[in-house]
């Protein structure tokens, strides 16, 4: 497998992680919190609030603005 | 989310008049109700986001209207989660710290394999994250259909 391939399948190994992740944590039998717990967790202080958001601001910027 | 209500308070006797005493009246807010419940109010904000993404998708890259379509949703919900926050979704008061040190490394791991292609110039053997989707979001509609779902995770996160 060429290095560009090594890149590419490392990238999906660990956005499919992600995804197994929030899949895990929707069953209540595991202790992983989905995406939405930890996110409304974080985001319970205002720094944390304001944090997230500036990241969301930023993701639309990186992908749409540029 | 609903709150019961007993039947001889004002707002549960104006909006069912012959209910008896004995009964429980679940009086729903208007913004706590389902997401069908409204269906020509969703259809028009569903047409104004598709429209805002799909204009905003049109506009070329560095461009000031692509800049300003970023940054004006970005104050709207500024302005709305400060001033005028919607209902929110409860936050749990905390999170199991082995659970949450698995998304911890997913994200680190992410950020680390990003952080080598971008060391690396982002070659075409070692490509950056950005750098595979900028090609798949080339297409207009993908690209506006990426927009749609931006701006839905930026309402779910004032939501939060």
């Amino acid at each position: 497998m060429s290095m560009r391939g090594i890149t590419i399948v490392g990238f999906v190994a660990v956005i499919a992680a992600l995804v197994l992740l929030e899949i895990l944590g929707r069953n209540p039998r595991t202790r992983i919190p989905t995406l939405g717990d930890w996110l409304g967790y974080v985001m319970r202080p205002a720094a944390g609030r304001v944090l997230i958001l500036l990241g969301w601001l930023w993701l639309g910027w990186h992908y749409f603005a540029r | 989310m609903t709150e019961n209500a007993s039947a001889d308070s004002p707002a549960a006797a104006s909006s069912v008049p012959a209910a008896r005493p004995s009964q429980h009246v679940v009086v729903v807010p208007e913004s706590r109700l389902p997401l069908g419940a409204r269906p020509a109010r969703n259809a028009v904000i569903a047409a104004g986001l598709i429209g805002y993404a799909w204009v905003l998708g049109g506009t070329a890259p560095f461009s000031l209207k692509a800049l300003v379509g970023v940054l004006l949703p970005g104050a709207a919900l500024g302005v709305i989660a400060y001033a005028r926050p919607p209902e929110r979704i409860p936050p749990p008061e905390s999170v199991d710290v082995a659970g949450f040190s698995y998304w911890i490394i997913a994200i680190a791991l992410l950020f680390e394999w990003e952080a080598a292609a971008v060391r690396d110039g982002s070659t075409s053997w070692h490509p950056s994250l950005t750098d595979l989707i900028n090609p798949l979001l080339g297409p207009h509609p993908v690209k506006s259909a990426a927009i749609v779902i931006w701006l839905l995770a930026g309402w779910s996160l004032v939501r939060r």
